[in-house]
């Protein structure tokens, strides 16, 4: 199970490669500019990860978008990213 | 280095076009470093990267080199194993016929098996 | 790298020819026959037909490729071009003792190759 993070908003095209590259079992962690696919209105784009997909508080909370995200986006803080990088066999950053 | 991860086979993924920024250059820098230390290297190209393939490329207008030199020569460092994106190839509009290297095209499906089996992947 | 940065001057017929801090050309277009000869000499090297080959092996991969090589295409390049028996690191240790890699490209007038150490 690898941790894959992804910094670019979902209408970039970095998000179909960070899709491509995911297992099965891999859990994708939105942060800076990604996290504005935590917002509903993006839920199609991430169909494919529902359940995995993470985005980073700290990163929400200066974008005003943690009140306003989906609800099945999980949510994790910086200690939290931390603990998922060592509980993933590795980390895959995409940008 | 004695790790787990020294022998490992190398995947550089480049998805970055020529001359608009310098990742392309670092990410073939990488995988030129490492095969001359006798590591296996598998590049993959995404998206915009694969215009890095793209024949008849020259040196940017200010005299730049261009990578095309450089991709000729990785056959010297023994990496050949050159796949491309098939829906980066798609979306451009682009056949393997147009590029200046063989290339394997692999589906979405092949391109997670790759970065889950490789133990080492680096993305530019 | 290449550098641009003037350490010294190699003396060649009544010429200085400058050099970077580790003994590279500053201008590619200086090299010449004898500036090789006389780097050559400075790392106690006497220039026979087997040098030369390979010091045109050398400058060929820079043409094509506009990088001086690391050891491993070396020695691919130089068993493409004079036969797997010279396609070897023992044989380029030989040629240019220490770092085949790095002596070669200064005595051809490249760059020192970016991908080794």
């Amino acid at each position: 199970m690898l941790l894959h993070t992804l910094n670019r908003p979902p209408t970039s095209q970095v998000l179909a490669q960070a899709l491509a590259g995911m297992g099965p079992d891999d859990k994708l962690l939105l942060i800076e500019d990604g996290v504005i696919g935590a917002l509903p209105a993006h839920r199609e784009h991430f169909n494919r990860v529902a359940g995995r997909l993470y985005a980073l508080q700290e990163d929400l909370e200066s974008r005003g978008l943690l009140p306003l995200r989906d609800q099945a986006v999980r949510v994790v803080d910086v200690e939290g990213f931390i603990s998922m990088t060592e509980t993933c066999e590795r980390t895959v950053s995409w940008y | 280095m004695q790790d787990a991860t020294s022998q490992a086979e190398l995947m550089v993924i480049l998805r970055h076009a020529p001359h608009g920024s310098s990742w392309l250059k670092e990410g073939l820098d990488v995988a030129l470093v490492a095969a001359a230390f006798d590591r296996r290297v598998t590049l993959l190209f995404m998206g915009e990267g694969i215009t890095a393939l793209l024949e008849g490329q020259q040196a940017g207008p200010l005299g730049q080199k261009g990578t095309a030199p450089t991709l000729a020569m990785l056959e010297m460092y023994d990496i050949d194993n050159l796949l491309v994106e098939q829906r980066g190839m798609d979306e451009l509009g682009l056949t393997s016929d147009q590029l200046m290297l063989p290339v394997t095209g692999v589906d979405d499906a092949e391109i997670s098996r790759l970065v889950a089996s490789h133990a080492l992947v680096l993305n530019f | 790298m290449a550098s641009t940065e003037i350490y010294r001057y190699l003396r060649v017929y009544n010429q200085n020819i400058p050099l970077d801090p580790e003994g590279y050309l500053v201008n590619m277009n200086d090299w010449s026959i004898h500036v090789c000869e006389q780097l050559a000499e400075e790392e106690g090297i006497a220039m026979t037909a087997e040098h030369w080959e390979v010091i045109q092996v050398l400058r060929d991969f820079y043409a094509r490729f506009e990088q001086a090589p690391a050891m491993r295409p070396l020695v691919k390049a130089v068993g493409q071009a004079l036969g797997p028996d010279k396609g070897r690191s023992i044989y380029l240790m030989k040629l240019f003792p220490g770092s085949p890699a790095k002596v070669g490209a200064r005595l051809a007038g490249l760059p020192k190759p970016a991908n080794c150490l």
